[in-house]
C-alpha cells in the first residue's frame, strides 16, 4: 500500500452518441442530462477514490466521438493507464466500430493499457441490437473487462469505473517515491518502474502488482 | 473498500484542460499537412485548417495560439456548419492568452445557442473567476493609489497645519502689539 496518492489517467472512447460523456457525468457528479450535446474535442473530470485504503486520484479524459475530431484525439492518449471503450447496445454499428478504436489504442499507446468494454444504454431494452453474450465474448477475445451499463438509470456505472481501477492496480507496479510531493507522484508502467528500481530489481515498497 | 475521500484535493478541471499542451512533434505533423496543401493546391481544406488550428491553440507559445485564433476566425465564416467548435476553441485560445474579456464574449455567444453546455459553462465559470481576480487586483491597485494620495494629502494637511500653528503665535504676538 502506498502512503501517497496514486494518479491514474483513463480515457473514454467510442463512437459518437454512445453516451461517453453521460457515463462520466454520472460517475463524477451523479447527474444525467438527456439533452447532452456532442463533446467538443476533449472534456476532463477528476474523481478521488479510496480503494482498500489506497487513495486514487482519477483523471478521466472524455473524448469526442465525432469523425472530425478523430485524427487529433490520439494526441491525448499519452500516459493513459486505462481505457473505457463504449458502445451503444441499441446500435450494432457502434459495437462493430470497437475494432477500429482498439486498433487506434494499440497504435497510440506504447504500453499495455488496461481496457474495459462497456455496453451502454441497457435502459433501452426494446431497442437492443447487441446481445450481452456477444459483447462479453468480444471483450474476452480482446482481453478486456466487460460490463453493461445505463447512465440514464444509473446501472453499473460506479462498478464499471471501480472495476477498471482495480484491474489497473493489479496490472501495474507503482513506485512509492519517498519525499516526493504528493502531486508529483506519477504512475509508472511495468517497464518504466523496472528501470527505476535499484539493482536487485525487487519490488521496493509501495503497491506491488501481480 | 471503495469510497470517496475528503475534498482536500479540490479538482481544478478547467486548469488541466487549459494547461494541457501539444508536443512539438505532433504540432509539426499537422503543420506539414497544412503547408503541403497550401503549397500544392493554394487552398487548404476546412478539415486540415481545423486540425492545424486545434494544435496551435494547444501550443505553449503565445505566437502559435495567435495563429490558431486567426485560422478559427476565418473558419467561422468559411465553415459555418461547425461554428460551435470554432467558437469554443476561440474562447479556449483567448483564455489561454489570459485575454479574459474577449474569451468571455465568445463564451457568451456560445451559451446563447447552447445554454446548458457543461464544457462551456465550466469555461465560463473559470473566466468569471479570473476576471474577478483581475478586478480585485485593479481595485487593490486603485485602493493603494488612494491610500498614497490620502497619505500625501494627510502629509500636506499636517504640514499646512504645522505652518499654520507656527504662524499663530506670531499673529497673536502681533495682535498683542500695540498699534501705533
Amino acid at each position: 500500500m502506498l502512503t501517497s496518492t496514486i494518479k491514474l489517467k483513463i480515457l473514454v472512447i467510442g463512437e459518437s452518441g454512445v453516451g461517453k460523456s453521460s457515463l462520466m457525468l454520472r460517475f463524477t457528479d451523479d447527474k444525467f442530462d438527456p439533452n447532452e450535446q456532442p463533446t467538443i474535442g476533449v472534456d476532463f473530470k477528476v474523481k478521488n477514490l479510496e480503494i482498500d485504503g489506497q487513495r486514487i486520484y482519477l483523471q478521466i479524459w472524455d473524448t469526442a466521438g465525432q469523425e472530425r475530431f478523430r485524427t487529433l484525439i490520439p494526441s491525448y492518449y499519452r500516459d493513459a493507464t486505462g481505457a473505457i471503450l463504449v458502445y451503444d447496445v441499441s446500435k450494432m454499428n457502434s459495437f462493430q466500430k470497437l475494432e477500429t478504436w482498439l486498433e487506434e489504442l494499440e497504435i497510440n499507446t506504447n504500453r499495455n493499457i488496461t481496457k474495459m468494454i462497456v455496453g451502454n444504454k441497457i435502459d433501452l431494452q426494446n431497442m437492443r441490437k447487441v446481445d450481452r453474450e456477444l459483447g462479453k465474448k468480444f471483450a474476452k477475445q480482446q482481453r478486456a473487462l466487460f460490463v453493461e451499463t445505463s447512465a440514464a438509470n444509473n446501472i453499473n456505472v460506479q462498478t464499471a469505473f471501480e472495476e477498471l481501477v482495480k484491474k489497473i492496480l493489479e496490472d501495474n507496479i507503482f513506485d512509492d517515491q519517498n519525499g516526493v510531493a504528493k502531486s508529483d507522484i506519477r504512475l509508472t508502467g511495468m517497464s518504466d518502474s523496472q528501470n527505476q528500481q535499484p539493482a536487485g530489481g525487487s519490488c521496493t515498497g509501495g503497491y506491488c502488482g501481480r | 473498500m471503495f469510497g470517496a475521500f475528503g475534498k482536500q484535493e479540490t479538482p481544478k478541471e478547467m486548469e488541466e484542460i487549459l494547461n494541457d499542451t501539444i508536443t512539438p512533434q505532433e504540432l509539426e505533423k499537422f503543420e506539414k499537412v497544412y503547408m503541403k496543401e497550401l503549397k500544392d493546391k493554394k487552398c487548404v481544406t476546412a478539415k486540415t485548417q481545423f486540425e492545424y488550428a486545434w494544435c496551435l491553440v494547444r501550443s505553449k507559445y503565445g505566437a502559435d495560439i495567435n495563429n490558431g485564433v486567426k485560422i478559427f476566425e476565418g473558419l467561422c465564416k468559411d465553415d459555418p456548419d461547425n461554428k460551435r467548435d470554432h467558437i469554443y476553441y476561440l474562447a479556449i485560445a483567448y483564455t489561454r492568452m489570459k485575454d479574459y474579456t474577449t474569451a468571455q464574449k465568445y463564451v457568451q455567444a456560445f451559451l446563447e445557442i447552447e445554454p446548458n453546455n457543461m464544457q462551456v459553462m465550466l469555461l465560463d465559470e473559470h473566466i468569471e473567476k479570473e476576471l474577478n481576480k483581475e478586478f480585485k487586483k485593479d481595485a487593490a491597485i486603485a485602493g493603494g493609489a488612494l491610500l498614497v494620495l490620502g497619505g500625501l494629502l494627510g502629509v500636506g494637511f499636517a504640514l499646512a497645519k504645522k505652518y499654520h500653528d507656527k504662524k499663530k503665535p506670531d499673529e497673536e504676538v502681533r495682535k498683542n502689539e500695540p498699534a501705533n
